[in-house]
């Protein structure tokens, strides 16, 4: 029973052999600046090229239509800034919900500075944004509204295709982070009105520092980097070429596995999502309980909210990687707290998640050896009461 | 229902790969259908807000935080961040805000184990993390708290700390303190509605607790700095 099991996918994921086998050429040898004529330039340029292809297919775009960044955040910024900054109008205004990524909220808030108008929608108890919420702050200044595909704290899917669609007949664009939806369920961008959308290699078994903005033809954006007019001039500076073919590969991947692998996912966490019901009477489930990503599980323990630091502490030390919706873990990750928040949790509650995020790498048996440790760790926990927790809310 | 009355995405989100097996399977068990995302009611009605709340169109609430939240050792930036509201998060009034000295990597508290001997016992020195919870009298807070210590005064068992948060005990290890006191803390004042006097109690906001809840305490030293007015406050309160 020994070795580490990684249960914080949400986070990051392990880079998967067959993406680092793609990259493999471009950390030795192929050095080429895909900008150069010449042999060397050609061999990076036809690499990148190719990745691009491969990542537009995982949402049925066109090649030209993907932009290459170096991060979720970087793309999340180019499209609301970018986007914003290109505007004519005397007056712009942008909708956003309260529990996006600080990628998203905090260019809201920049811009907002700078005399944009901003609406943060509420969402409900399992977080999800109401279309009709949408519907009503809907302004003929409206130019942008950007919710985002999956949570990343909850796990929530969003009514995506509602709100996409009802953007569109406003006559606004649609902007959605996909970063921990990309790759674990549909997004097409035939199907769905979407006009960009945010992409992260590492959330995807692909590297880290390297990302992805669609941009829908037609959709004009001001660079956030000036220079060397790389990827259509909206990200000047030499391609990462190895991240970008990593990016490329960890894409194609996804899209050829999704259906198995959501399925192969949703069961595990089904099976974490019940028998910790069982196991720990005082568990509730944070979120909807199927419109949720295929591993996502975030837990709260009813009295044990404050005492979230030391199962986290006492399960790294199991050798398990989990996280904490604790507050204090702020640094890591200070949304927790806020997107429960919104959620309606008060403050004790909104610090006392648990979010176990299961990935491409897990396996059965580690939820079976997790599901063996927990509760014995959580009983161990000193409760703030000496009363014994009501039972939690049906699941 | 046959699989021409589902999406057809195969997304594989109900745990079925397949819409085909997820219709077949629905023959025996009707209320899987419940596990297709793309049919479920929130896909066009959305649900009820948490709250009766307005669509907000200010910044949404600052996500509460506690010391433990201050980077280490980064310097505090919540007074530049946050607009004084002068009020907790149970919209009571406060005085004025505590924030922690500039040099320290968390907010300076002055605690006490319970048994105070543990201090002795578990050979508690600086630089060292400690867990614990200031439970009971003075001034009890829900919430486990992880710091660094500055001090020891191995004779009574005070320690003062810094409370820092939980990255240095998952990457340094620490020793588990069980219940503290909170005797004091040492802060400085930027931000004050009220004039300041030693030996006055007072409401005040410590700017990283996490639950934004009031204290009250006692100031029994105060010294003007050039960045504010820096206090000692004990007998300590929350609410």
């Amino acid at each position: 029973m020994s070795g580490l099991i990684y249960f914080d996918n949400s986070a990051t994921t392990p880079i998967d052999p067959r993406v680092s086998e793609a990259m493999a050429p471009f950390l030795a040898g192929a050095f080429g600046n895909p900008s150069s004529l010449h042999w060397a330039g050609r061999e990076a340029h036809a690499a990148v090229e190719h990745a691009r292809h491969q990542t537009a297919l995982l949402f049925g775009a066109k090649p030209e239509e993907i932009i290459f960044t170096a991060s979720g955040t970087e793309s999340d910024n180019l499209a609301i800034i970018g986007l914003v900054e290109a505007l004519d109008h005397r007056e712009n205004h942008v909708i956003t919900s309260a529990i996006e990524h600080p990628a998203v909220l905090e260019p809201c808030r920049y811009l907002q500075q700078r005399g944009l108008e901003v609406t943060y929608l509420p969402v409900d108890s399992q977080g999800l944004v109401s279309p009709d919420d949408l519907r009503k702050a809907l302004r003929p200044t409206t130019r942008l509204v950007s919710i985002m595909a999956a949570n990343n704290v909850v796990g929530t899917l969003q009514p995506i295709q509602e709100l996409a669609r009802i953007t569109r007949e406003h006559g606004a664009l649609f902007h959605t982070d996909a970063v921990q939806a990309a790759g674990k369920i549909p997004l097409n961008v035939n199907t769905l009105p979407l006009d960009l959308l945010t992409l992260s290699a590492h959330k995807l078994n692909g590297p880290k520092g390297v990302g992805a903005l669609y941009v829908r033809t037609g959709v004009a954006l001001k660079p956030l980097i000036h220079g060397g007019g790389q990827e259509r001039g909206l990200r000047s500076a030499t391609e990462n070429v190895a991240g970008i073919v990593g990016l490329g590969r960890a894409a194609e991947i996804a899209r050829e596995d999704m259906s198995a692998e959501a399925a192969r996912l949703v069961r595990p966490r089904d099976r974490l999502i019940e028998t910790l019901a069982i196991s720990l009477p005082n568990a509730y489930l944070i979120g909807h309980r199927y419109r949720r990503l295929p591993g996502h599980v975030c837990l709260g323990l009813a009295g044990q909210e404050s005492e979230a630091i030391k199962l986290l502490l006492a399960l790294d030390e199991a050798g398990m990687a989990i996280s904490t919706g604790s507050a204090c873990s702020a640094h890591h990750a200070s949304e927790p707290s806020y997107v429960l928040r919104a959620m309606g949790f008060d403050v004790l509650r909104a610090r006392g998640s648990l979010r176990v995020t299961l990935g491409r790498f897990n396996t059965e048996a580690e939820v079976d050896r997790f599901l063996d440790v927990l509760p014995s760790i959580a009983a161990a926990l000193r409760p703030i009461t000496t009363r014994q927790p009501e039972s939690a809310p049906a699941l | 229902m046959t699989a021409d009355d589902l999406p057809g995405l195969n997304c594989g989100l109900c745990g079925l790969p397949t819409c085909a097996e997820l219709a077949e399977r629905l023959q025996t068990e009707p209320k899987l259908i419940e596990r297709c995302i793309h049919l479920s009611p929130d896909r066009v009605q959305g649900a009820k807000p948490a709250s009766a709340a307005p669509v907000a169109t200010a910044v949404p609430g600052a996500p509460a935080t506690c010391g433990a939240c201050a980077p280490f050792p980064e310097r505090t930036t919540a007074q530049s961040r946050l607009a004084p509201t002068w009020r907790d998060t149970l919209g009571r009034d406060i005085d004025f805000y505590l924030e922690h000295f500039p040099e320290d990597p968390g907010p300076r508290e002055i605690i006490l184990p319970h048994n105070p001997m543990l201090t002795r016992e578990m050979n508690i020195q600086p630089g060292e993390i400690l867990i614990g919870r200031p439970l009971g009298m003075s001034c009890g807070c829900p919430i486990t708290h992880c710091g660094v210590v500055m001090q020891v005064d191995a004779r009574t068992g005070v320690i003062v700390w810094c409370v820092t948060g939980p990255l240095n005990p998952r990457q340094k290890g620490f020793k588990d303190l069980g219940y503290y006191i909170a005797e004091g803390y040492e802060g400085m004042v930027a931000q004050t509605r009220v004039e300041l006097k030693i030996g006055m109690r007072y409401f005040f906001q410590p700017r990283m607790c996490m639950l934004q809840w009031r204290h009250s305490g006692l100031v029994n030293f105060m010294n003007r700095t050039s960045g504010g007015i820096q206090v000692r406050l004990e007998g300590l309160w929350i609410g």
